[in-house]
């Protein structure tokens, strides 16, 4: 058959626009690209927020906090205890799921999806697992309180906001990480984890190749010890707090610089000053550039984003800016595989459905092996497509898109093809969804398309 | 187009040199080829004989049947010619019917059947839909009104004028259910694995793009060593055999009343290695529709299952070992209420001059015709209210359900 000879398709500037930098075409958003994509991509990268009505991470030390202290009082009363042991765990639950669903169902219907995608980068970059009780409630909370506010400005307010983060605290041990010369640990014999000063350097600023020492872990970690949380049932209220007392006393030296002790202002210091270092610019950049556009980014468009992070205080805007003007961000041949959450969200977008199923829509991102919040490692999920190309996670996608096309009975998929790819489709795959046996066929096989499967 | 209902003549006329324009004229208004008056049809409605709880179940095959591979007309000289490959291709001896035609040999269960005179093939009949678009046909055939309208469809509209209780065994209400005031959904709730189908489209379709193919291929691999084990078979859910079974338990539930039901089975759309692959679709077809019976139990007596695909396939093999979209295909009745045992519709012949557009099987009849007559008969529809289920076509006069 003539078709057999087709070549794959290269994608169209306004397809770039859409559907590599931001989740995907929803409604007539092609449309909108066409004339001038640079431009409408740049205009799409706008403040987001969530629903504030969901749970905050006090609420959920509070709730926390009430559950410690019954616990105490039910401690002879094993049949209740079991039953408070559930109630708390099923508000943390319930607080986890709501904040997750949000997040996804405000990707899904965003007209602005790229302000999403950002977030989603950040919120794996600074990645948090539902790790015990606890965790369950904070992890969804440090994307909303630290990272959101702080997405489309500079990178070291939003460093320091996670880094004070409750979420973040707890989940690397440093709430109880005291230095061993402060009075706390004299008097309680506590002492000193550099977990969560490892993870900043190594994850979140320098990266692993960063040229940093050993030495610059434990002098972080000093610099940062004091950093706690309150504890409800014994201080008022809850959330971030700084305990002097548990601050390692004197002057600290990271990367060769000095800091003077300032108190909570020394480890601040340290964050700031992290957050301008060239190789802090080079692992950053290169990660936005490795999840926006292709997993070997060329080192033009790399020196492009970099320069602009040193000479705009590492504003992310800027950054963006700087990755949607480079020339090497639209190369017309689509570069990279999706993601499974990347791949359930534009197709949500793309179908457009009219109802839609919370706990099917968590249920499809646990499928497809991407369950929020549930990465295990601070690492956060793998962005290589290398990793998300196996065979069995290719088979449950397409059991996944044969199943959301059964509910699909009206889809017309020739018109879901046109907006959500427009004209970046191949005569093959044109040929075979418009051949397709049954409407539901003609969708599954759009959705698990190369062109719809990669970006 | 002119309504042309007086039109007795239609048939000798029909079987010998319809040309397209005819074909065109005869599907948008009447069809009404093998009418007679129609009261005969409903006298029924005064028999005292009338099943308390009379069932339907619809069942859509989706992608196009071969008729000439499922009801053979070994009679006809010009298959093998038309044909070599695919008429040689049979891996067992053919199962004989009346008239010279034949069953398909995977087919055994509707054959035995047929020998119990509980099913009705009934060849070269048509929705009347005109192209061969499988989204359109699918559509047209679901909805009955002879246009597509996709928020009606004909067992919905049966079903509301008896006030019957409808199930779709799918995820969302297919179109034939649309429009119904009494229509529930069921489908098993796990991801299910999807139909093999589709893994041969999808390995067409990765054909340029190697790392998915790489990756399918190893899936299937995995996938075909997981199914040889029998107690994981089992897990699979969503296949025909599973969901006609449980079709048969929710129709025969005394609890909860439930008059009619409809099933979907894909992969039809043979353009390739057709004879294979039917062979393995006829036997998930058979089994699951023997499943529906066992299940049914004594409720089989007062059962009507209709199956029926959108449109038929070409006349010729294609250079594929397979068959492309075509026009005229085939309408099984099957089930204790029906008067079985014979094979209905008009032989329309397959030499040139008797192909519809020189290529594809000839209609001689309409779907909706023998369908609407099921209605009557089995549901006692008034012409009223056959009216409004399928208001372009009239019911033709033959005794299809036991009386």
């Amino acid at each position: 058959m003539s078709e057999n000879t087709m070549s794959s398709a290269v994608m169209t500037q306004a397809s770039i626009a859409v559907n590599r930098f931001g989740y995907g075409a929803r409604g007539d958003e092609l449309a909108l690209a066409k004339s001038s994509p640079k431009k409408w991509i740049k205009s799409q990268l706008l403040p987001i927020s969530f629903i504030t009505t969901l749970a905050h991470s006090n609420d959920i030390f509070m709730e926390h906090a009430r559950y410690q202290k019954q616990k105490k009082l039910l401690k002879k009363n094993k049949s209740l205890e079991t039953k408070m042991n559930k109630m708390n765990k099923n508000f943390a639950r319930t607080a986890l799921k709501e904040m997750s669903i949000d997040t996804l169902k405000q990707a899904i219907h965003s007209s602005h999806s790229v302000s999403w995608r950002l977030l989603d980068f950040f919120s794996n970059h600074f990645s948090v697992s539902t790790n015990g009780r606890l965790m369950t409630g904070l992890a969804a909370t440090l994307e909303r309180e630290a990272i959101l506010p702080n997405l489309l400005g500079n990178f070291e307010d939003m460093l320091l906001a996670v880094e004070q983060h409750p979420a973040m605290l707890i989940y690397l041990n440093n709430e109880r990480s005291f230095g061993p010369n402060s009075r706390i640990a004299k008097k309680r014999n506590k002492g000193l984890n550099e977990n969560l000063a490892r993870e900043i350097l190594e994850l979140h600023t320098l990266g692993v190749n960063g040229g940093y020492k050993q030495n610059d872990v434990v002098e972080l970690a000093k610099g940062i010890t004091g950093w706690s949380v309150k504890n409800p049932n014994k201080e008022r209220n809850a959330g971030f707090i700084f305990r002097p007392y548990g601050h390692e006393p004197g002057t600290r030296t990271l990367l060769g610089k000095k800091y003077l002790p300032k108190g909570i202002a020394q480890g601040q210091q340290m964050l700031r000053d992290l957050a301008m270092q060239p190789a802090t610019a080079k692992y950053l950049c290169y990660k936005l550039a490795h999840h926006f556009v292709s997993d070997n980014p060329s080192p033009a468009l790399l020196a492009k984003m970099e320069t602009t992070w040193l000479n705009n205080q590492g504003n992310i805007t800027q950054v963006m800016h700087a990755l949607f003007d480079a020339d090497e961000a639209w190369i017309e041949s689509p570069q990279k595989y999706k993601t499974p959450r990347d791949f359930i969200i534009s197709a949500q977008r793309a179908l457009a459905l009219k109802k839609s199923n919370d706990k099917a829509l968590l249920n499809s991102l646990i499928n497809l092996g991407q369950q929020p919040f549930n990465a295990g490692s601070p690492a956060g999920f793998s962005d290589d497509e290398k990793d998300w190309l196996g065979a069995s996670a290719l088979m449950a996608r397409i059991d996944w898109s044969t199943m959301i096309s059964g509910y699909l009975k009206r889809a017309n998929a020739e018109k879901v093809m046109k907006l959500a790819l427009g004209e970046s489709v191949s005569d093959l795959t044109y040929q075979m969804v418009m051949r397709a046996e049954s409407r539901q066929q003609a969708l599954s096989l759009l959705l698990m398309s190369p062109e719809f499967q990669r970006r | 187009m002119t309504k042309n209902n007086s039109n007795n003549n239609v048939s000798n006329e029909f079987s010998t040199n319809l040309s397209r324009r005819k074909f065109v004229k005869m599907a948008g208004s009447s069809l009404a080829l093998l009418s007679f008056p129609m009261s005969s049809v409903f006298a029924f409605e005064a028999n005292n004989n009338v099943r308390s709880n009379p069932k339907i179940v619809w069942v859509m095959l989706r992608g196009a049947l071969d008729s000439l591979h499922t009801i053979v007309p070994t009679f006809d000289t010009q298959l093998k010619n038309l044909r070599p490959k695919l008429f040689t291709s049979f891996k067992g001896p053919l199962l004989p019917l009346e008239k010279g035609f034949a069953l398909h040999p995977s087919l055994k269960n509707l054959h035995q059947w047929y020998q119990e005179k509980a099913l009705l093939p009934i060849v070269a009949v048509t929705s009347g839909y005109q192209q061969r678009s499988h989204f359109d046909g699918q559509d047209f055939l679901e909805s009955g009104k002879s246009e597509i309208d996709h928020d009606s469809g004909w067992l919905a509209r049966a079903s509301d004028s008896k006030a019957k209780r409808a199930l779709a065994v799918s995820r969302s209400t297919p179109i034939s259910l649309r429009s119904g005031k009494q229509v529930n959904t069921w489908y098993p709730s796990k991801l299910k694995s999807a139909d093999d189908d589709i893994y041969n489209q999808l390995n067409k379709l990765y054909q340029t793009d190697a790392m998915l193919r790489e990756s399918l291929e190893s899936g299937l691999a995995v996938r075909g060593l997981v199914e040889t084990d029998k107690t994981k078979k089992n897990k699979r859910q969503g296949q025909f055999i599973d969901l006609t079974k449980a079709c048969a338990k929710l129709l025969s539930n005394k609890d909860e009343r439930i008059d009619c039901a409809m099933l979907e089975l894909g992969g039809w759309d043979t353009h390739n290695n057709q004879s294979n692959r039917l062979e393995k679709k006829f036997d998930e077809l058979d089994q699951g529709l023997a499943e529906l019976k066992q299940g049914l139990g004594s409720e089989w007596q007062n059962t009507v299952v209709v199956i029926g695909t959108e449109f038929g396939r070409t006349v010729k093999e294609n250079g594929t070992g397979g068959t492309d979209h075509g026009t005229a295909s085939t309408l099984f009745l099957a089930g204790g209420a029906v008067n079985g045992g014979k094979v209905l519709g008009e032989w329309p012949g397959l030499s040139t001059g008797q192909l519809f557009e020189q290529r594809d099987l000839m209609p001689t009849s309409n779907s909706y015709g023998w369908i609407g007559n099921v209605l009557a008969q089995h549901w006692q529809l008034s012409s009223q209210e056959l009216k409004q289920v399928f208001p372009k076509v009239e019911v033709y006069n033959e005794v299809l359900i036991k009386t």
